[in-house]
């Protein structure tokens, strides 16, 4: 069996997750550079539907697991059926990708840690390239490898991205925030000329019913998704304390579709909750405009939003690094900066000529 | 009425990101200047170590173990003043550069060298993720290595008829689980903060520090050897991945328009002005 690229699919209600499909789109590419099919794993129960629409992302395969013990994510029938899976497979999959939510985060280091293979966490950037492994502390790992998955994320300490890859032994794995990638388009297609599907079969074991669910929670409508926004008006440490919210509020209701938002900082004091973090360990948004207000512009921040169409920085330091990647800066206290813009934005619409 | 619980916490200690020493503007470390502290997310596991040694039968206890080098002992001494019973810190240099596949093998071989001696874990908990690493993979990893029951991302728990009633973060809200013992747990920030540290526990970490024989008997080192792990399987040559290359992401572009040096009215009224098609685009009616 050739090698795949296979993204394990994370669905909610039987609806696969955005997330599942942006790794679908960017998958494709890998796909496509090593000359492999792009496959998809798909676990849950009364699914059928679904495999239609990662088919229209881009999948070349679909496996398919449908079982009652999957309506809803559970670490261990997941482990079992994906792992029961690729074991009959003549060589692992090349490269595996799952989503960094709750769930992947909570799958992703089991089935990295089975198959003893290296696992890349919170990747901002993927590709496929050549490494050599020249002499070293560690002489087995020398050698030249044509095909490696390059996995890209922020890291900790004195530099502040790593490429991380292990070509040593298949699969090599990486999660990926939603939101990092663009959702693919759409393309339907029949099923009898699409992809090959593969029903999987689940044998679960009495080990696998460790955890029950006793109840979920879900927040139904309010759910609240940063990434969908095209206003985002985000806050720092700056903001002084949790009343500077409600000015950045102010802000935002003079947009529609639109949001505050927030750095770590702002999340790790309490002053919002984690669902509006922008960053690194937080969502990527890319909206139509991004309002930075009393926010540095460290790089785990700023991989969360760089990709934004207009970002507008207002920060009292005129050295701080996020005016180096803003298109406007406003040097001023936001404070002073915030008001003055509400006013003038809600003048620009009683009278359109204003230059 | 539940049984003794055996209890084992892993912690870790990181590099201190609350104080400006050591940390540059842009995000970056720079750990010889960088203090050191108990990683944050650490101090939800241990008060949850300490919650669960509450549920269990009298003779419960609770040993922290962590992975460093010699001076990581110092949160070791931390968690005997919150009143953590015993300490064990596994310290080789074979183990530098060890990824988390390397790092989940190490401190399951220390568990097992621990619980060889104080007797099978009933419960391990662990910080969510590191604020170093940031990857919340080790725990996961341990679970695979050990067959341990899994929850992740737990905020509250309760031990009842010996079983885990555990409520965790998923997408979108949240979920309560009912799961079999030995169970490995980690806790999200959102748990309940680490208590202040108890008069006992401090007196205690005196007496400890004084008297070499009660040191060994309460703060065990253990090097790669003593646990019986393989050196082939930690630090580099255990490692699936490496760091094949690292970016210093300076300044870029310097194509940010500046306004600055005006009245605000006037600096609002330039930035509104070159993007005014795109503000009205998305303005309120
Ligand atoms: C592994 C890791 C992951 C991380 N993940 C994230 C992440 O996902 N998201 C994230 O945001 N951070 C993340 N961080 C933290 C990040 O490094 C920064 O510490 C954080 O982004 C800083 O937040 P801030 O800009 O709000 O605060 P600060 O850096 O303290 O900046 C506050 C800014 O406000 C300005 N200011 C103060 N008062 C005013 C005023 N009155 N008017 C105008 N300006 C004012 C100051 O000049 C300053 O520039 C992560 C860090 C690590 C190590």
């Amino acid at each position: 069996m050739a090698k795949e690229v296979l993204v394990v699919a994370e669905q909610v209600d039987g609806i696969i997750a955005n997330v599942t499909l942006e790794l679908l789109g960017e998958g494709k590419k890998l796909a496509h550079k090593l000359d492999a099919p792009l496959s998809c794993f798909i676990l849950g129960h009364n699914i059928d539907s679904q495999v239609d629409r990662v088919i229209a992302a881009g999948a070349d395969k679909v496996y398919v697991a449908d079982h009652p013990e999957l309506a809803e994510y559970k670490t261990l029938p997941y482990r079992r059926v994906i792992i029961d899976e690729i074991n009959t497979w003549s060589t692992p999959p090349h490269t595996m990708l799952m989503g960094s939510t709750t769930s992947g985060r909570d799958l992703a280091p089991r089935i990295a840690a089975y198959f003893e293979t290296g696992l890349t966490a919170d990747t901002i950037e993927l590709d496929i390239g050549p490494y050599e492994h020249k002499a070293g502390v560690d002489k087995s790992k020398i050698g030249y490898f044509p095909e490696c998955l390059y996995a890209n994320r922020p890291s900790f300490g004195e530099s502040l991205k790593a490429r991380i890859l292990g070509p040593w032994k298949d699969p090599q794995m990486a999660t990926i925030r939603p939101g990092v990638f663009p959702l693919p388009e759409m393309v339907s297609k029949p099923r009898s000329e699409a992809a090959k599907i593969k029903n999987v079969e689940v044998k679960l074991e009495e080990s696998d019913h460790r955890v029950r669910i006793s109840k979920i929670l879900r927040e139904a409508g309010s759910k609240i998704d940063i990434t969908e926004a095209d206003v985002i008006i985000a806050g720092g440490f700056g903001l002084g304390s949790i009343e500077g919210f409600k000015l950045l509020q102010e802000l935002a209701n003079c947009f529609e579709n639109s949001v505050v938002a927030a750095s770590r900082k702002a999340v790790d004091l309490g002053w919002i909750t984690y669902p509006y973090q922008v960053g690194q360990t937080g969502k990527t948004v890319r909206p139509k405009i991004y309002i930075a207000c009393g926010i540095s512009g460290a790089l785990q921040h700023r991989v969360g939003m760089q990709k934004s169409d207009l970002i507008i920085a207002i920060n009292k330091d005129p050295d701080a690094a996020i005016f180096s990647f803003a298109h406007h800066g406003i040097v001023g206290d936001l404070f002073h900066v915030i008001p003055e813009m509400i006013s003038q934005i809600k003048a620009s619409k009683k009278e359109p000529a204003f230059a | 009425m539940n049984k003794d619980l055996n209890i084992y916490v892993l912690i870790k200690q990181v590099p201190d990101t609350r104080s400006k020493a050591g940390v540059n503007a842009d995000g970056t470390i720079d750990r010889a200047k960088a203090g050191k502290m108990l990683n944050p997310f650490d101090a939800f596991a241990m008060q949850a170590a300490i919650d669960a040694k509450a549920m269990g039968g009298p003779n419960s206890k609770i040993t922290a173990v962590t992975m460093g080098p010699p001076p990581a002992i110092a949160i070791l001494y931390q968690a005997l003043e919150h009143g953590i019973d015993k300490a064990c810190i596994l310290s080789d240099r074979k183990l530098a550069a060890s990824d988390t596949l390397a790092t989940a093998y190490a401190l399951s071989m220390t568990l097992e060298y621990v619980q060889a001696k104080d007797g099978p874990a009933d419960l391990v908990f662990c910080g969510l993720q590191t604020t170093d690493g940031d990857t919340a993979q080790v725990g996961p990893e341990i679970c695979e290595r050990m067959d341990l029951t899994q929850i992740t991302y737990c905020e509250g728990f309760e031990i009842r008829d010996n079983l885990v009633h555990a409520r965790k973060v998923i997408e979108g809200g949240a979920m309560e689980v009912e799961a079999d013992l030995p169970a490995l747990i980690t806790i999200a920030n959102s748990y309940n903060r680490l208590e202040h540290k108890t008069f006992r526990g401090a007196k205690f970490v005196q007496e400890v520090k004084r008297n070499e024989a009660i040191q060994k008997q309460f703060v065990e080192i253990i090097d790669l050897a003593d646990c019986k792990a393989e050196d082939s399987r930690c630090g580099l040559p255990g490692s699936p991945t490496i760091v094949s290359a690292t970016w210093k992401i300076g300044t870029v572009g310097g194509s940010c328009k500046m306004h600055q040096g005006k009245s605000v009215e006037e600096l609002v009224g330039e930035v509104v002005n070159i993007n005014q098609e795109t503000i009205k685009e998305f303005a309120k009616a």
